[in-house]
């Protein structure tokens, strides 16, 4: 086949083309399935990165102190910006648990006698381990117990004439060296994934419809019938099904680009990289995979018994790859640089980096998009040769 | 004209068609005659190029459809049994479509679908779409698409399942009118006043063979009957008619 054939029938195909563009896009049901899926996850991201910010900065662990007069410097000192301290006469510790309280501090009737007379007088902690904010709450009040008690030791032995620093042999002291960008890779990791599962959700519906569904309907026979190439006609469908998976992520680009002003990202410490150039980079090289995806959906489509087979099999084949990614993704695998000639593999490295403003490679992603659209190409012909399956005839 | 040499066709080792052979000639209508399993429709995919032949030959015009399926597709126009249409294009779309794709453009698309539109009745129907539509008005569609390129081979299997009255009234004007045009009509059935209301010749077909061919008249001397249907069993089935067998009559 020489490039003046080629050109040849690629224009034969145009009304073809327009037959399938028609359908896919007058499809409501597909439209609708797209259009939701591509608002919805950068929404869901965006309501979910606000409320743990929220949640951080709201939460504070109320404590429940019975018999503080006994102890008026724990009292005075336990109080912090993290901790609502509450000073109570009288209550049981479950039922105040029960309550408003995430923590009952009890000082027993002689703690006072006992913490004189250097005696260590016990401190009564009381928790719920069946409520899920007990943990946390737990971790607070005994780090700041903790550095009361520090502060105590430090000032007896000081009196004493013994020097604290005898008591600790060394001195931890945390410094967190990521740069605004890792942990924004960190947090964003989830994002190529699903960027990558809504252009499988996006395209689902039409593919189904345009291979399954037309042979069940006995549509495709029609078409069979024209004087029209097998490739024409895989390559129509995968345009046309390409079509909706691509917009359903460049829409979903577009959501999460408008969502990062109204997302509290600095407070996660992400610093907002990504540039007009890294958008368009991301719309073009999602193009290629769109039609990897959608040629491979009617493949399957193609293969299976049925309509309601075809969504089955689709579904599946729609986890799958993401699964796979979300595990070299959790499983923090250095893959070498070549791994970016994998689709899929190398989308998710470059989506990755075009978003938190990290190096992406263009000729890799050249290279990588390169493959893809090869892999396209070989599988239209092997969809050419499935409509000459006799199978294909057997719905009628 | 439509030639069919010898074809055998087996599915998963069932034999369905065994060294079928007949002609269609040009300008004439043909009626493929047969009970349901008779090897009607694979015969008519095996033409249309649908299915391959395990072997023999077929020629369409002069195009073999196993070497050259673009070639037969370009000069047959085939109804198939039960098909579906595109329910999200309007009947205009959809015929322009079809046209498009057999080569026609311009004014000669224009001229194709205004044909189709008048000879069809398809004013009420033109800007709806498809989705909904009757049985009858899908016939139509159908057919239409079926002859917007004006082909030199008409195939149809069992066009007049399902119609009502008035829907086979337009198909029998309409397959009447093409005949007189010089096309090549080749379609199946099983209903008899049908076959012989409108066929110039009718091939009776059984257990993939052709077992009798000839105009109605023909068969039923040939079979000592008085009706096609009466024809068809014995040809068929091998049961000639007892009465006429005892008084050397017509049954």
């Amino acid at each position: 086949m020489n490039i003046s054939n080629v050109i040849r029938g690629v224009k034969q195909m145009a009304p073809l083309l327009r037959k399938e563009l028609l359908e896919a896009w007058r499809d409501r049901r597909a439209l609708v399935m797209a259009v939701c899926f591509s608002l919805m996850f950068p929404a869901a991201l965006a309501g979910g990165t606000i409320f743990m910010i929220k949640k951080q900065s709201e939460d504070v662990t109320r404590v429940a102190l019975l018999g503080a007069e006994r102890a008026p410097l724990i009292q005075q000192r336990l109080r912090s910006p993290n901790l609502e301290v509450s000073s109570l006469d009288s209550g049981s510790p479950r039922e105040l648990l029960a309550g408003d309280y995430d923590i009952v501090l009890e000082f027993g009737e002689d703690f006072a006698q006992r913490y004189q007379a250097f005696r260590a007088p016990p401190l009564y902690l009381y928790i719920n381990s069946s409520d899920t904010g007990s943990g946390r709450a737990q971790r607070d009040i005994q780090e700041r117990l903790g550095a009361l008690q520090q502060l105590v030791v430090t000032q007896r032995l000081a009196a004493r004439g013994v020097a604290p620093r005898l008591l600790a042999p060394w001195r931890i002291e945390t410094r967190d060296v990521s740069t605004p960008s890792s942990r924004g890779a960190l947090i964003l990791a989830t994002v190529p994934g699903l960027l990558i599962m809504t252009l499988f959700v996006a395209c689902l519906a039409t593919a189904v419809d345009t291979s399954a569904g037309e042979r069940e309907r006995l549509s495709l026979e029609p078409l069979l019938l024209q004087p029209m190439a097998g490739w024409q006609i895989i390559t129509a469908k995968t345009i046309a099904v390409a079509s909706l998976g691509w917009l359903g992520s460049l829409l979903a680009i577009a959501t999460l680009l408008l969502l990062m002003p109204v997302m509290p990202l600095t407070e996660l410490g992400i610093q907002r990289a990504t540039t007009t150039g890294g958008v368009i980079a991301m719309g073009l090289i999602m193009l290629p995979l769109a039609l990897l995806v959608a040629v491979l959906q009617i493949l399957l489509a193609l293969r299976s018994q049925s309509f309601k087979d075809a969504q089955t099999q689709l579904s599946i084949f729609q986890i799958a790859p993401l699964v796979v990614l979300m595990a070299l993704d959790i499983a923090q695998i250095k893959l070498s640089d070549s791994w970016q000639l994998l689709p899929l593999v190398g989308h998710q490295q470059w989506l990755k980096g075009l978003l938190v403003g990290g190096a992406v490679s263009p000729v890799w992603m050249i290279a990588g998009s390169l493959v893809t659209l090869g892999l396209v190409l070989a599988a239209v012909m092997v969809g050419a040769r499935a409509l000459r399956r006799e199978g294909l005839l057997s719905a009628s | 004209m439509i030639r069919v040499d010898k074809i055998c066709k087996s599915f998963e080792g069932q034999q369905v068609l065994h060294n079928l052979s007949f002609d269609v000639p040009d300008g004439r209508i043909t009626a493929l005659l047969g009970a349901n399993g008779a090897g009607k429709t694979s015969c008519l995919r095996i033409v249309c190029g649908l299915l391959q032949a395990d072997s023999g030959r077929v020629l369409v015009g002069d195009a073999d459809p196993a070497s050259d399926p673009m070639a037969v597709r370009r000069q047959l126009g085939v109804v198939g049994d039960r098909e579906g249409l595109y329910e999200r294009l309007t009947v205009r779309e959809y015929l322009s479509v079809f046209a498009r794709m057999q080569g026609l453009s311009g004014a000669a698309l224009q001229e194709a679908l205004q044909a189709v539109r008048e000879e069809l009745e398809l004013d009420a129907l033109w800007d709806r779409r498809t989705k909904g539509f009757s049985q009858g008005e899908r016939m139509k569609v159908s057919l239409a698409r079926a002859l917007v390129h004006r082909p030199r081979h008409l195939i149809l299997d069992e066009p007049t399942r399902g119609l009502d009255v008035l829907a086979v009234r337009l198909l029998r004007k309409t397959l009447l009118r093409l005949r007189a045009a010089g096309t090549t009509i080749l379609f199946s059935s099983h209903v008899m006043p049908e076959v012989a209301e409108l066929s110039d010749r009718v091939l009776v077909m059984a257990a993939g063979k052709i077992v009798g061919a000839g105009t109605p008249e023909q068969l039923a001397t040939e079979t000592g009957c008085t009706n096609l249907e009466d024809s068809f069993v014995a040809l068929a089935y091998g049961q000639r008619p007892a009465v006429a067998q005892t008084q050397g009559e017509p049954a």
